[in-house]
């Protein structure tokens, strides 16, 4: 917990328990705030001092695992990456991720999510199928073919950009997103040659031609991902390949490891007598 | 998968062709002064007689009924991908792809015939 000055916060969650067979509601704590503190913080003083039923993810507490996202004051945030002191107000609300089914509490199903992750095959995608059962060398992959993608890797999965899509909340068949983005992210890594097989997943109705530029996506995302750039370039590939326009470059190529010049380290010698 | 491909490409494509269509068209009804500066005259280009006798040439015939056709094309194509992301079905889909369909053939060909009778006159 920071130094300073404690504030009174009003935490406003949205309670749903579906198995007690309720509504949403809502309901008020009232919490100890201090500077440095985040919504994170609060919900965990909550769990252990207030209200110990209440539901939420959490995990690594350092924004890189995308468990703890959530709707705070009216906009998708990672729990644990934002200050409650940056909203000004003593008076947070706090509910789950919009355009997915609640669990509980602030606890939202992202199976469906994940699934369409997994439509899009996430993977590097070859021809040479016995290297990638079985690697024998490296991928011959220059810093300036890894830098066209590399923002897009950046990814965590927490469904941020999701919540804040205009056009999830009106079709609920469109891919999203994050698992557009993450098509175009395998798409123009050069180490892939999976095209083929990611375009007719993505190239629907309710893919990437209903993506309209709303933009949310990238002003919520909390790794600076940009997934509608993502987006426009995949829509921009799609288009060449159907044109027939552009040079299609082969996959990068494969080539052993550098050779071991230098003597082994001697191994140290055992601080513990063996046998 | 191609197909959706070609439809977006030709609702970007049909865009562009309205600007410059749609353009010509308000640049020729509004802004005869201008022109008239730039040393074009037109001779009152929104009167009846002017219009009748720009319908008597191929060229603008061909630019009215282009312009038809994209208009209605990007229109509707909207209008279309709207109703298909707020009720996403196959059913509706098949359904109001081929409603769409129907009613722009027939507006295009009740439309079209005025610039093509207007050319035979």
């Amino acid at each position: 917990m920071g130094n300073g000055k404690t504030e009174q916060i009003t935490f406003r969650i949205q309670r749903y328990d579906p198995e007690k067979g309720t509504k949403p509601h809502s309901q008020e704590f009232i919490v100890p705030s201090t500077k440095g503190m985040t919504v994170l913080d609060g919900l965990i003083y909550i769990k252990e001092n207030l209200d110990s039923t209440i539901a939420f993810r959490t995990s690594c507490r350092m924004a890189i695992c995308g468990s703890c996202g959530m709707l705070v004051n009216n906009y998708p945030h990672l729990a644990c990456h934002t200050q409650i002191e940056e909203f000004h107000s003593s008076r947070l609300t706090i509910k789950p991720l919009p355009n997915f089914p609640i669990i509980k509490d602030l606890v939202v199903d992202l199976m469906p999510f994940f699934e369409v992750h997994k439509s899009i095959k996430p993977y590097i995608l070859r021809g040479d199928s016995e290297e990638m059962e079985d690697p024998t060398s490296e991928f011959s992959q220059s810093h300036q073919a890894m830098e066209s993608f590399l923002q897009f890797t950046y990814c965590i999965k927490c469904g941020i950009c999701v919540s804040a899509c205009p056009t999830s909340a009106s079709d609920k068949l469109f891919h999203g997103p994050q698992a557009l983005a993450q098509c175009y992210r395998y798409c123009a890594d050069d180490r892939d040659a999976g095209e083929p097989e990611r375009f007719p997943v993505v190239s629907t109705d309710h893919g990437v031609w209903h993506c309209h530029l709303a933009g949310a996506c990238s002003e919520s995302c909390p790794k600076g991902v940009d997934p509608a750039l993502a987006i426009q370039l995949l829509k921009r590939r799609l288009a060449s390949r159907t044109l027939g326009l552009g040079k299609k470059k082969p996959p990068a190529s494969t080539m052993p490891p550098p050779q071991q010049n230098k003597p082994k380290l001697p191994f140290p010698d055992f601080t513990v007598k063996q046998g | 998968m191609r197909r959706y491909t070609y439809l977006w490409l030709m609702q970007l494509v049909s865009g562009v062709l309205i600007a410059v269509l749609l353009g010509i068209h308000m640049v020729i009804q509004h802004l005869e002064d201008i022109l008239r500066f730039l040393g074009f005259n037109l001779n009152n280009p929104a009167s009846w007689n002017s219009m009748i006798e720009r319908s008597r040439q191929v060229t603008w015939a061909g630019i009215y009924i282009a312009l038809l056709a994209v208009l209605l094309y990007h229109a509707l194509n909207g209008l279309r991908n709207v109703i298909l992301e707020l009720t996403p079905s196959a059913r509706t889909e098949r359904v109001v792809t081929w409603a769409i369909l129907a009613f722009g053939i027939v507006v295009f060909i009740w439309a079209s015939y005025v610039p093509i009778a207007l050319l035979s006159r």
